[in-house]
């Protein structure tokens, strides 16, 4: 356990973080379920496949006009919005064939997606691990040493929060969307074009997903197989915050990554399996999540 | 279940259609299939050579794992996504105590070497028993998740515990007794097993208890309405599973010599659900069909290129888009020339069926 005020902040910085991370990729994966009821399989593969993008672009961008960090800002933006447009595409082309489709055949879909995508990646980017170096020097708090890009990570996890809840909750389209969770047939009988909800919904949910890796590129180090660690930590975030519920899959991200911080100081090797615990807890005494209702199963 | 006058009509079609489609009406697919197979089964390492032979054992052993996780898919109609925690089980307890017997003499006996083997059937009772005690409180998506979360339990459990099962390292050098060291020879060994195990299974799928499962798994609250005592059931079946998928692993581990934590994985619980659904889960021989398919494609196309992944993923890919029903339900719409698509009733082809399944 941490003894003084130092290392525990080190420990409480590093754990939101991760929350963040856990965050940015179940939001979407919460997202796509609540609206499609898709469990999607391949979303951390298309996590993946936007930190490889962003790096590239990164790289290209600095050999074109010079080493500069606000690059990576760009890099991002247009790494997000190019995954965008592959996670229309995917929805347009695959998922939309599976919407009524039983749930290991829409897994099996996802699961092929993540063996082609990590092959992809694989073809392209090589075996390798990938980071981006920003020269940050790292500010001193009570004794303790932390980089300050932590703070601007665990910024971007709390504005993507908010500006998902603005969305869904205060702008037209967002209303669409929950409108479409709740009765799809009446939104349809409106006028609204319910096969572009789900697009724009799942479109939503990979760039989203693709921001995260492209923000964590400087502290987190992307490789092949992240994505397979990180969809299970995903779906244990989504079922401990409830299936579609953005609120419940932040305060399970908060949980979760900040649960396995600090274990891993106590027992390292099972850190995860700590996270396994709370899970099955969970699922045992309220399986429909920590802010789920019940109603919808 | 069809109607008479449907009944009547098919037969009727197979009247006409000759005494192929009248024989292949009365055994039904799986039946054919295997009359196939078993031949194929029984000459294919005396024809085949040394790879073939080892790829033969792997289809078989993983063909018996897929047969398992459909007890409780295809049967009982929840997905099972932790089913390799059993099959690990089942091959660190036949490692274990292989390995215990070898320390003490070097060596290890036939007779040591089966009491190893059939260790494996208490321990993943007993370790299908404590998991499925929880595990048929739920259902559908809930069940899946549930049975991923305790299988990622017991891989941490084993990665993690290196006194006891070596952690990440695993066990190596686990001996099997000279005779079953030549591949042949266990490739044989291994068929009389998984051809007993199944002969089992499809007993247990004809029985009484078989009929209760495919009633819970079509409809649950009319099974309870009944008298059936639905949990018991389901845990009764989730135990039988598990055991199968013991003794699957059981064989796994002399034939590698070594086992490691990624047994329990979820990689490797996900391997039984692709070739369920590759074969055809509402077929009996369905997952034996998927597995052939699955390994033999892994064995073979990793020879020729390093980018099997991406060859494997868009042959699932075609299979989910375009054969929904898996290879077999396709062959049984061919050569039934019905409409008939599954020997499971009231399966295929019915969406309120199916939501039914998801929703309860």
């Amino acid at each position: 356990m941490p003894t003084d005020i130092g290392s525990f902040l080190i420990q409480l910085f590093s754990g939101l973080s991760r929350s963040m991370m856990l965050f940015l990729v179940a939001s979407g994966l919460s997202l796509i379920f609540g609206v499609m009821n898709i469990l999607n399989f391949a979303h951390a593969s298309l996590w993946l496949l936007g930190g490889y993008l962003t790096f590239s672009l990164y790289q290209a961008f600095c050999s074109a006009c010079g080493q500069h960090g606000l690059l990576l800002l760009l890099a991002i933006v247009v790494a997000t919005l190019f995954m965008f447009a592959v996670g229309w595409l995917i929805e347009r082309v695959l998922i939309r064939r599976m919407y009524a489709r039983e749930l290991p055949e829409q897994l099996l879909l996802t699961f092929a997606l993540i063996l082609i995508i990590s092959d992809l990646i694989k073809l392209i980017w090589g075996v390798q691990n990938r980071r981006i170096f920003l020269p940050i020097e790292p500010v001193e708090a009570l004794g303790a040493y932390i980089n300050p890009y932590l703070f601007v990570v665990i910024g971007c996890g709390f504005g993507v929060a908010a500006g998902l809840w603005f969305f869904l909750h205060r702008t037209r389209y967002g209303k669409i969307v929950r409108a479409a969770v709740h009765s799809r047939e009446m939104v349809g009988a409106l006028g609204i074009r319910i096969p572009t909800i789900y697009a724009g919904v799942f479109a939503l949910g990979v760039a989203i997903a693709a921001f995260s890796a492209g923000v964590f590129l400087p502290i987190v180090p992307i490789g092949l197989g992240l994505d397979m660690d990180l969809i299970v930590q995903c779906f244990a975030v989504v079922v401990i915050g409830g299936f579609g519920s953005i609120l419940g899959t932040f305060v399970a991200s908060l949980i979760v990554g900040i649960v396995y911080s600090f274990s891993v100081l106590i027992w390292p090797g099972g850190a995860l399996a700590i996270i396994f615990l709370i899970l099955v807890t969970v699922l045992i005494l309220r399986p429909w999540g920590l802010f789920g209702t019940e109603m919808r199963f | 279940m069809p109607t008479t006058t449907e009944k009547r009509a098919s037969t009727e079609a197979t009247e006409r259609k000759g005494w192929f489609r009248a024989l292949y009406g009365r055994a039904g697919l799986s039946a054919s299939v295997l009359a196939v197979l078993v031949p194929v089964a029984l000459l294919a390492p005396l024809v085949a050579g040394e790879f073939s032979t080892v790829v033969g054992v792997e289809i078989l052993i993983l063909g018996l794992f897929a047969l398992s996780f459909n007890l409780i898919y295809g049967y009982m109609g929840q997905i099972s996504f932790g089913q390799a925690a059993f099959f690990g089980l089942g091959a660190y307890a036949t490692a274990l105590v292989c390995r215990a017997f070898q320390a003490s003499t070097g060596e290890i006996g036939y007779f040591q070497f089966f009491f190893a083997l059939f260790l494996a059937i208490p321990v993943s009772a007993l370790g299908a028993l404590v998991v499925g005690f929880f595990l048929v409180r739920l259902t559908g998506i809930y069940f899946a998740i549930l049975s991923l979360a305790f299988g990622e339990l017991l891989f941490y459990l084993v990665f993690s515990w290196y006194g006891f099962t070596g952690g990440d390292d695993g066990i190596q050098g686990i001996l099997s007794p000279p005779f079953f060291r030549n591949s042949i020879n266990y490739y044989y060994f291994t068929l009389g097993v998984v051809a007993a195990a199944m002969v089992i299974i499809w007993r247990i799928t004809q029985s009484p208890f078989g009929y209760t499962l495919r009633m819970l798994r079509d409809n649950q609250r009319r099974a309870a309405f009944v008298g059936i005592n639905v949990r018991r059931a389901m845990l009764l079946n989730f135990v039988i599973a598990g055991v199968f998928a013991g003794i699957a692993g059981s064989l796994w581990a002399p034939f590698q010599r070594s086992v490691s934590p990624a047994l329990l994985g979820w990689m490797q619980s996900g391997s039984p659900v692709f070739m369920t659904l590759i074969g055809g889960a509402d077929f009996f021989a369905g997952p034996l069909v998927g597995s052939m398919i699955y390994t033999a494609l892994n064995a073979y196309v990793t020879r020729y290129t390093v980018f099997w992944p991406l060859t494997i993923g868009s042959i699932i890919l075609v299979i989910v888009l375009f054969f929904p029903g898996g290879i077999l339900s396709i062959i049984d719409s061919r050569l039934s020339g019905s409409s008939r698509k599954a020997e499971e009733p009231g399966r295929s082809g019915s969406p309120e069926l199916a939501n039914d399944r998801a929703v309860k």
